[in-house]
């Protein structure tokens, strides 16, 4: 019988599986604060944005919430994560915010500087 | 496929992808260390960073007793704020013979200003229940109820669906992992009382009766939830444990200081550039606390005290900014280390007021129930309330100290215990504001209305918007001419301050 430990290597496996089909290997990762805090200051308009942005049909972006990462004074925030590239994370994202960087950083591949959290 | 930071150590994640940071140099996550870079509502993504591993190696490798001796070597503390070793705590459970015992996660999290326990279970809430399914294991329990407060509803449900979700994988219920350990856990909210978070009150209320604290002993850890023995640690205890199971309780105990090993989550607070969710190395200094990660007081404004510990903790003064952040120090320096809460105080606030605003909680939420927290803390607040409306008479700050210390040592639990606490501390590190108050009848930080002055000056061009507002007409003047205020008939309510649009209004006092 497989030992417990074999059993979550394989479910493990399962999930990883899971996340690829749900498109998690995709080049561009967008993390999205939606902790009550985060959604306090604005995030659920922000993920409305970049979910808007993937029906009207953003490819290759794998969106997704994320907990409180402690920043409260810059909330909300989104983490955006290119592959083979350093993580960027933008503070005070506002709507007119979100829709730059889908544009300029996301599709364009420029980060803007004057939003990133340093 | 991408895995920042799974390769070798649980709680690198976080700074693989955040560490250049500035606000992240000097943290580390451990408690912490998926918040911010997982889904939080799925349980693959939890998976994905090891999670439940640390489950699968309890339930192949080690026994119950192994895993108890790996926390107690860990020196993991309590996080509530009490700092009991959670090890022990697990043992005297393990011990006790008995065909039910419960395993409770206190997500009762009161203080003013705190939120690491919302924090931690909205962005994580897997690990809570990992931590907990461990320490069920090692104990012999199969039941494990988290209590946590009705005002976080999106927490209570990342948490119902993080429960579900763990029941469809077989995290939860009969014979896990097919393995013969069974143990299933359900949430019970709180209704918000203060007094909930502690740990008898907290289980009076689960049992259904009025929450009210019971005398110890007997301890939890052998008479506990309807009398079973009972293992109860805060949240942050248990998003602790699968990293303890994983990295090694030597790396653990590699982490900290001599007795407080690891990390310690804060909710850093108040007059500060930076607030924010911050988890540090035991041992970092205050000063690094607030002017590394806090970046500093805003607006050029001086630092005056720092208060760690919610209204059961202490004020601590400049002196004090190099104390370092373990329970021992903070202790010793005449604060708590507390559950987290971290209030930075600019020299615009008051002590004593700030006292009072403290004093006023704990003596709202007292619970009734023993007659020195029930009467003292009413007292001590009257007294208080009325050297900051300027009739503090010769001797007050005496009483205060007598009645503080009298409180603490007979009140019944620990928030009658703790509740003196932020006056003794700000008399202690304060004492010649209270004085300035009591004899000079000033307020040095121009904070309480009582003793401050409002005056006219030159730059007033007569608009009359003051003497509109003023509900005790007590501003005087015509038109386009220079007002004056009668301080007879001022009852300092600062209406006139607030509503001028000339700065021509000041504030002193004496």
């Amino acid at each position: 019988m497989a030992t417990p430990h074999e059993i979550v290597t394989q479910k493990r496996a399962a999930a990883l599986q899971r996340l690829a089909a749900r498109g998690y290997d995709a080049p561009s990762k967008v993390f999205i604060g939606m902790a009550t805090c985060e959604i306090a200051a604005g995030s659920k308009e922000v993920m409305e944005v970049f979910q808007e942005a993937l029906k009207g049909g953003l490819k290759n972006v794998y969106v997704s919430q994320k907990g409180c990462f402690g920043r409260c004074n810059l909330e909300p925030t989104v983490d955006v994560i290119k592959k083979g590239k350093k993580p960027v994370t933008y503070g005070k994202v506002t709507v007119d915010r979100a829709k730059e960087i889908i544009e300029k950083h996301i599709i364009g591949g420029k980060a803007i500087a004057e939003y990133i959290i340093k | 496929m991408e895995q920042p930071g799974s390769d070798t150590h649980l709680h690198n994640r976080s700074h693989a992808i955040f560490g250049d940071m500035s606000f992240f140099s000097k943290q580390m996550r451990i408690a912490l260390r998926n918040c911010g870079t997982i889904d939080p509502d799925s349980i693959d993504d939890y998976l994905q960073a090891r999670g439940y591993e640390a489950l699968a190696k309890v339930l192949t490798e080690m026994t119950p007793p192994a895993v108890i001796d790996e926390i107690k070597k860990s020196g993991l503390r309590g996080r509530g704020g009490a700092g009991f070793p959670t090890g022990f705590k697990w043992e005297l459970t393990a011990r006790e013979q008995n065909e039910e015992k419960f395993i409770i996660c206190n997500a009762d999290e009161g203080d003013p200003g705190a939120f690491m326990d919302r924090s931690a279970i909205e962005g994580d809430p897997h690990t809570v229940i990992e931590g907990m399914l461990i320490a069920g294991y090692a104990v012999g329990a199969q039941q494990g109820i988290v209590y946590i407060r009705a005002e976080y509803p999106l927490a209570v449900q990342r948490l119902e669906r993080a429960i579900v979700a763990a029941r469809a994988e077989g995290f939860l219920g009969e014979n896990i992992l097919g393995s013969s350990f069974s143990f299933d856990i359900e949430i019970r909210l709180g209704a918000g009382a203060f007094v909930c978070g502690e740990e008898t009150a907290l289980m009076h209320s689960i049992e259904g009766f009025r929450g009210m604290p019971r005398p110890r002993p007997p301890f939890p850890s052998v008479q506990g939830l309807f009398g079973k023995p009972t293992v109860i640690n805060n949240v942050e205890t248990w998003a602790n444990i699968p990293v303890i199971i994983l990295d090694g309780a030597e790396w653990f105990g590699s982490i900290g200081t001599e007795k407080s090993k690891g990390t310690k989550v804060f909710a850093l607070a108040g007059m500060i550039n930076n607030t924010g969710l911050v988890e540090v190395p035991m041992g970092t200094t205050l000063r690094d606390m607030i002017y590394d990660i806090g970046g500093g007081i805003p607006n050029g404004k001086k630092f005056k005290a720092i208060q760690t510990g919610g209204p059961s903790g202490g004020c601590l003064s400049e002196q004090y900014l190099d104390t370092k952040i373990d329970y021992d120090s903070l202790a010793q320096a005449g604060s708590i280390m507390g559950s987290g809460g971290m209030i930075v105080i600019d020299e615009d606030s008051c002590m004593v007021n700030i006292a009072k605003f403290f004093l006023e909680f704990t003596q709202n939420e007292s619970c009734g129930k023993c007659t020195p927290c029930r009467e003292g803390t009413k007292r001590m607040l009257e007294i208080l309330v009325r050297i900051t409306e300027g009739k503090g008479e010769q001797g007050d700050i005496e009483k205060l100290e007598r009645l503080g210390t009298t409180i603490k040592k007979a009140s019944l639990c620990g928030l009658g215990q703790s509740a003196p606490n932020p006056v003794l501390s700000t008399i202690k590190n304060f004492r010649v504001e209270y004085e300035e108050h009591i004899h000079q009848k000033k307020c040095r930080s121009n904070f309480c209305d009582y003793l401050l002055t409002y005056t006219v000056t030159d730059k007033c061009v007569g608009c009359t918007l003051c003497r509109r507002v003023c509900p005790s007409a007590a501003v005087t003047g015509t038109p386009k001419l220079r007002h004056e205020i009668d301080q007879m008939k001022c009852i300092k309510c600062g209406l006139c301050f607030k509503s001028c649009k000339f700065s021509a209004i000041t504030k002193t006092s004496h």
